[in-house]
């Protein structure tokens, strides 16, 4: 009886995320007795939507990081695609679905941009992401003239505020595109070179694999999926906002990061994401409910990624003992 | 002699698995110009980091009297405190700092305040630069400068410790031949002020130049020393050889008169030096199911010529032909598509991807084959990956299993199926068995037999001259930035290949094949 719950244990901990899934059950465990409400229809769903938002483009985000590089410009980029669209609509009056469709471009040249100057120049992806996120958000105050575009077209609205089967739109939206991310990255020859651009930059461009064309695709999926998070918010708040996203490149890349994805490139999975933006979201929530002060929070968010990755690390450095052993 | 101011007595350094140096006694005499021969591997540069501080005190066995001190330095800093200066291969200088703050890296004079003081800095500057026979305005920038003036400032900066000994490895391997000309007077004029000289250099014509005393080593131990006067060249080149006893196989003759590759007219810049050319003009070709041997000096070019064929080095001009065809190739994916598949010198940097197992290691060139439009079919893959797998006897358990958990052997097998995975017909292989046991080393040998057998044509870099001798059919020395010498298999020896790569000349070998000492 001892050997099999032994076996059933180990086999748990040897899935890759249990790092992080762990953390993530036994603390909605420990939310759920302290306060109730935390697991009420309502609040879940809470969780869920805000969880949607930041899983999209952590999902863009994760394909960036495990090839090696950084996006910081994630922020703007949602601004931006939610005010593209919220421009094209209203002082335009294109319809709603080219709108949307020029709001996703927008994203889409940013991205392009990105990785044509960090691969042509061979600036450091932090470098260029951090202008880009201060030139995105510029564009945005120019297109909008710093004032919210409000109201947007009643259809439209409808979009975000309107569930599907009971189920946040956002939320179907972004597990569908996680499904889809990660057939991706572990079918596709696309997701295989990422994996290896990560893992040993120049062994891949010495098989053959083309840096530069990798680079191009992650951070243009990126710039995508930014500027839909930020047109579904928009449908959802019924506004444009040019402050939208502030801050948001920080919890997208927490998620990835708790998630298990490591900053040196080549490790990562979508699953890992997945729970890392639910952790982090439902630490948001739960402090919330707890009334923690506002305060605190950023604190404790800060913290908790600090703790991440040094306990990734710190297994990281117990595999490497265990590695040598083995080789010998 | 001079008095002894260094003593290294029976010095014994090991790593996980290999003796680095065996019993090694060298003495150094003030004023005096030592220098050190070997091949790669042979423990000369392991002998000077000792020295230099880069392995600290305890992690060798032996006695070191430095000035009748034991010398116990822990780090770089220790030993320069003591007294050793060492100027590495690659200049390692602030470019965008003025050649006065280069000098006196780390050591700026202090006013008083606290604050730098800069006259000073500039001062002793020039008054170093002096006693090297140059002035030149240290206020300028180092990138202004050509390899041989920043060599100067490396020595500059040296010498501003006042050190006892002064270490130079490969000193001229980025200097053009009058810029080392230039490097030797100045040796010779710090040897009037009293300071001695360690030399490590290839280029044995510098070596019997410039040095009072030269020492061979070889497979970590000290072979023989001579005095200038005692310098017989073939002796020495004999005791840096040595008489090797391997297990070579027995070479079949498979190649067919068509070519597979040729190159024509080939340079290349040099990666570190920019004025420089280490490749110059270079042409040769290959036929199909023959063994080329590329060889030469360290820095001779011949891993960047692979890569500049390859695709993965930038080239300044040349032609590639595949089967009489010319081909455009500007990147390794181009060279693969063509192909030509290529095992690189250094497998940890840019052979195998650690964070992956054996069978995506193995798959990586190869990504279309063992897909349908873009997504990988995952039967396909392990399949191919067993098939490689079992024909070169990958010693782990399973093709899933993370590549560096594999011997060094077992992880160039596997890197050498990712070329054989993608059906190249001509395959580089620098260095194919660096770092790899006698067991793995003859199963490759057989490998690239077998594969010569069925048609592929190979070109081999490497610096064991006997395993090269035992592979090919034809050999091309490089030197100089060109081709100094080619050799069939009937006509070669270990000797004739060393005197190419050092001398670079025909006619001092022809001239030994008359005397008949090849």
């Amino acid at each position: 009886m001892n050997s099999q719950r032994r076996n059933v244990f180990s086999k748990i901990m040897e899935i890759k995320e249990s790092g992080i899934l762990i953390p993530t059950v036994i603390f909605i465990l420990i939310i759920s007795l302290v306060n109730p409400v935390f697991i009420s229809v309502g609040n879940i769903f809470n969780v869920l939507r805000s969880t949607g938002f930041t899983l999209i483009t952590a999902l863009g985000m994760s394909l960036v990081l495990i090839a090696g590089g950084l996006d910081l410009s994630v922020g703007s980029v949602l601004a931006l695609g939610g005010c593209v669209t919220g421009v094209a609509m209203t002082t335009y009056n294109l319809p709603i679905s080219i709108s949307i469709l020029l709001g996703c471009i927008a994203g889409l040249i940013i991205g392009l941009l990105n990785g044509i100057v960090i691969i042509k120049y061979k600036i450091p992806p932090l470098i260029m992401t951090l202008g880009m996120m201060n030139m995105a958000r510029g564009i945005v105050y120019i297109l909008t003239k710093g004032v919210p575009i409000y109201p947007l077209a009643e259809k439209f609205q409808a979009i975000e505020q309107e569930d599907l089967w009971g189920i946040p739109k956002v939320v179907i939206i972004a597990g569908i595109l996680a499904i889809i991310a990660h057939v991706f990255l572990t079918h596709s020859t696309i997701g295989r070179s990422i994996y290896a651009v990560g893992g040993n930059r120049n062994a891949a461009q010495l098989s053959g694999i083309s840096i530069n064309k990798i680079n191009l695709i992650c951070y243009s999926i990126t710039g995508i999926l930014a500027a839909l998070t930020g047109v579904i918010m928009s449908s959802r708040l019924g506004s444009a906002q040019p402050s939208a996203g502030v801050g948001y490149e920080l919890t997208v890349i927490s998620a990835v990061i708790i998630g298990g994805t490591s900053t040196n490139g080549g490790s990562g999975t979508i699953a890992g994401t997945v729970i890392g933006a639910l952790f982090i979201n439902i630490l948001s929530n739960a402090m919330t409910i707890m009334k923690v002060s506002v305060y605190w929070q950023d604190f404790v968010i800060g913290f908790i990624l600090i703790a991440a990755v040094v306990i990734d690390q710190l297994k990281k450095d117990r595999m490497l003992l265990i590695g040598m052993n083995k080789k010998d | 002699m001079n008095e002894i101011i260094l003593q290294m007595e029976h010095i014994y350094k090991r790593f996980p698995g290999v003796l680095a140096l065996n019993d090694v006694s060298i003495e150094l005499g003030k004023g005096e110009i030592l220098s050190i021969v070997g091949e790669n591997g042979a423990g000369k540069s392991t002998l000077m980091k000792i020295l230099a501080g880069s392995y600290a005190h305890g992690s060798y066995e032996g006695k070191i009297v430095l000035n009748n001190k034991i010398f116990t330095a822990k780090n770089s800093r220790a030993a320069e405190n003591a007294g050793i200066a060492m100027i590495y291969q690659e200049l390692n200088v602030e470019l965008d700092m003025s050649i006065g703050e280069n000098i006196l890296m780390g050591d700026w004079p202090r006013k008083y305040t606290g604050f730098v003081d800069w006259k000073k800095t500039h001062k002793k500057a020039i008054d170093v630069l002096q006693t090297l026979n140059v002035s030149i305005d240290t206020h300028m920038n180092m990138r202004n400068l050509n390899a041989s003036m920043q060599q100067l400032v490396c020595i500059a900066r040296a010498l501003v410790r006042n050190p006892k000994i002064l270490i130079l490895d490969e000193p001229t391997a980025a200097l053009t031949e009058s810029e080392a000309k230039n490097l030797m007077s100045v040796l010779r004029n710090l040897k009037t002020q009293g300071i001695s000289c360690i030399y490590i250099s290839h280029k044995l014509d510098e070596v019997f130049d410039i040095s009072d005393r030269v020492i061979t080593m070889r497979d970590a131990c000290i072979v023989s020393t001579y005095a200038k006067s005692e310098i017989v060249p073939d002796k020495i080149i004999e005791d840096m050889v040595g008489r090797r006893v391997d297990q070579t196989v027995k070479k079949n003759i498979f190649y067919s008169d068509n070519e597979a590759l040729r190159i024509e007219h080939f340079r290349v810049r040099h990666p570190y030096a920019s004025h420089k050319n280490i490749i110059e003009d270079v042409s040769f070709h290959v036929k199909k199911g023959e063994v080329l041997g590329l060889t030469g000096l360290v820095g001779s070019g011949r891993s960047e010529l692979l890569k500049a064929i390859f695709g993965a080095f930038p080239k300044a001009d040349g032609q590639v032909f595949i089967d009489g065809k010319l081909c455009k190739i500007s990147s390794p994916e181009d060279a693969i598509e063509k192909g030509i598949c290529m095992l690189s010198e250094d497998r940890k940097f840019d052979g195998f991807v650690g964070s992956m197992n054996i069978r995506e290691n193995m798959t990586l060139s190869s990504l279309k084959k063992i897909s349908s439009k873009s997504i990988i079919n995952s039967k396909l893959e392990i399949k191919l990956a067993l098939k490689y797998f079992d024909y070169l006897k990958v010693r782990s358990r399973s093709t899933e299993n993370n590549i560096t958990t594999l011997s060094g052997g077992n992880q160039q097998k596997v890197i050498l199926a990712k070329a054989l995975l993608t059906e190249a017909k001509i395959l580089f292989l620098d260095e194919p068995t660096r770092g790899i046991d006698v067991g793995a080393k003859s199963e490759i040998y057989k490998i690239i037999s077998e594969l010569t057998e069925k048609g592929m044509s190979i070109i081999v870099v490497s610096s064991e001259l006997p395993e090269l001798i035992s592979l090919c059919d034809r050999f091309i020395v490089l030197c100089n930035g060109k081709i100094s010498a080619e050799y069939t298999a009937e006509n070669i020896s270990q000797n004739a290949i060393i005197h190419a790569a050092a001398f670079g000349q025909k006619e001092i070998l022809e001239s030994q094949i008359k005397r008949g000492c090849l």
